[in-house]
């Protein structure tokens, strides 16, 4: 018997479907989530908060002086969205296309490939923006990022975690093997953790470094965090370059594994 | 009786990288009818799961269209889906479920129910002889009892149409019997079955009537008594099964493949 839906709820129904599947997983194995999601992001927090925090103090960056703390824990909130994302969306979706088989499963029901895609998505950047609020709220508890700023910049987790689970979507639909995805992991996301502002600022890299990575959209997403979270000042560059990455990468990865499922 | 799937003149080509254009499926027409078991028969590679993925809407047809309850599979794939249950050639279980529960999610598909879903799961995991297995992960199944299951779970929705893709491949004589009971129960209760399989003796016993499929195009189509006395005749086959030892035997399904293709139904050249 089919239950009687609003338009609206007719039309996210089938995604809040596939939504569930992977939550009802999540909450089975809710202790191997909770490691996986929160323990990581914990560990850099208080390697680099408070450890080499201590030691440096205070940093500068766009003409704001915020101590390295600061600094850090911004850096570990979009670097908690670049993995979960893209590592649940990279590995997990390769094990369900590749050897589950559950996207053709779903997609034989009422269900269409293209909400199956989007299901898988959304629940990828579900886990990286559970993340990035466990260090949004930790960073307000201990005062150095603004509460209000904290709260905004949620929605802004939730897309940045939906462009790297994007982007592992994409190098999942176009990895033949499962070992391949160590490739753009190695030199795509490592890189842009290591050169994207995280642990030092931009200032610090030659000129042309500064150029290359003002175009990758991690060093745009922590631009935006660190004015919503740290009061750095708004560049409207950043934003540009998000909702560029954003957009191009949600619909290259989805056409991308369409294509691959597909004949 | 009408007709639950019609598939239209349907045509599929594959673009391969470096390849010329390779067309597996060329104009299949059919109807399976509501009660009835139709056969999709044919050795590996001629077409009979490209043709069943695109009945399914998972992959577009080149040309032609496929129609369930009416349906146009790609134009309404969600009215068309509601009424379709399929079991895919491949291992589709969701491991990351146990047998009951797996069953549960797929009826929330269908947006069944809970109670609804949870009562059908248990009629049709004991019927398949999976009941106390509930509760167990899927890796903890045998490879016949997971193919039972894919079938339960093909099920759950009480479709109308039900696509079976070699459903028995891998099954034990015990196995298989307990599903074709099953399938021949489900065809008193009006289901469409569309039945793709290159077991001669599965598609003799248990469809109504039975396409040949070679090299992407329906040979014949016919009931398996009608395609055997039009290719074969009716005369008892003394066949020489050993050197020296000869055998009686009715005429069948397989010489009537033999015939029309000169394969066997296991893909080897006569």
């Amino acid at each position: 018997m089919m239950s009687r839906l609003s338009p609206l709820q007719e039309k996210f129904w089938p995604i809040r479907c596939v939504w569930l599947r992977y939550f009802d997983v999540y909450r089975k194995n809710w202790f191997y989530g909770a490691v996986t999601t929160f323990v990581e992001p914990l560990l850099y927090l208080i390697s680099f908060g408070y450890g080499l925090g201590k030691m440096i103090g205070n940093v500068e960056s766009h003409g704001v002086e915020v101590t390295y703390r600061q600094f850090v824990f911004a850096g570990v909130v979009a670097q908690s969205i670049l993995f979960q994302g893209f590592f649940e969306a990279a590995y997990g979706s390769f094990v369900r296309m590749y050897y589950q088989k559950i996207f053709k499963a779903m997609a034989s029901t009422p269900i269409t490939l293209s909400e199956v895609l989007w299901g898988e998505l959304l629940w990828d950047a579900t886990k990286g923006t559970l993340s990035a609020a466990t260090v949004l709220g930790l960073g307000t508890l201990t005062g150095d990022f603004s509460a209000l700023g904290s709260l905004i910049a949620l929605p802004l987790c939730f897309l940045g975690a939906l462009l790297f689970s994007s982007l592992g979507l994409w190098m999942a639909a176009l990895s033949e093997t499962i070992e391949q995805l160590s490739y753009p992991q190695y030199l795509v996301v490592f890189p842009m953790f290591l050169f994207c502002g995280v642990y030092f600022p931009l200032e610090s890299l030659p000129e042309t470094l500064q150029t290359l990575a003002s175009f990758l959209p991690l060093t745009a997403l922590l631009s935006l965090i660190r004015s919503l979270t740290l009061d750095f000042p708004f560049q409207p560059q950043a934003m540009g370059v998000f909702i560029f990455w954003l957009v191009l990468l949600l619909f290259i990865s989805r056409d991308t594994m369409s294509r691959r499922l597909v004949k | 009786m009408r007709a639950s799937l019609e598939v239209k003149n349907l045509t599929k080509g594959y673009t391969r990288k470096g390849h010329s254009p390779f067309l597996a499926v060329k104009g299949v027409s059919f109807s399976v009818n509501s009660g009835e078991i139709f056969g999709l028969l044919g050795p590996n590679g001629a077409g009979k799961s490209t043709t069943i993925n695109c009945l399914t809407g998972f992959y577009p047809p080149s040309s032609g269209e496929v129609l369930i309850e009416g349906f146009n599979v790609q134009k309404e794939p969600k009215k068309a889906k509601q009424h379709l249950g399929v079991c895919s050639q491949e291992d589709t279980l969701d491991t990351d479920f146990d047998v009951l529960d797996q069953m549960i999610r797929y009826g929330t598909f269908y947006r069944m129910d809970r109670f609804e879903i949870v009562k059908r799961a248990r009629e049709l995991l004991s019927t398949l002889g999976l009941m106390d297995k509930s509760n167990e992960l899927i890796e903890n199944l045998s490879g016949g009892m997971r193919r039972k299951l894919q079938v339960a779970r093909a099920l759950i929705s009480n479709p109308k149409v039900l696509v079976l893709d070699e459903p028995t491949t891998g099954l034990d004589p015990e196995a298989r019997r307990v599903l074709w009971h099953f399938l021949t129960e489900n065809r008193k209760l009006g289901m469409a079955t569309l039945l793709s399989t290159h077991y001669m003796e599965e598609a003799e016993r248990l469809c109504d009537r039975i396409a040949i499929l070679f090299e992407g195009k329906i040979l014949d189509l016919d009931t398996p008594q009608a395609l055997i006395a039009k290719h074969i005749g009716t005369e008892i086959i003394d066949e020489e099964i050993r050197p020296g030892v000869f055998w009686k035997r009715n005429p069948n399904l397989e010489d009537v493949f033999l015939k029309l293709t000169g394969k066997s139904l296991s893909g080897g050249d006569l």
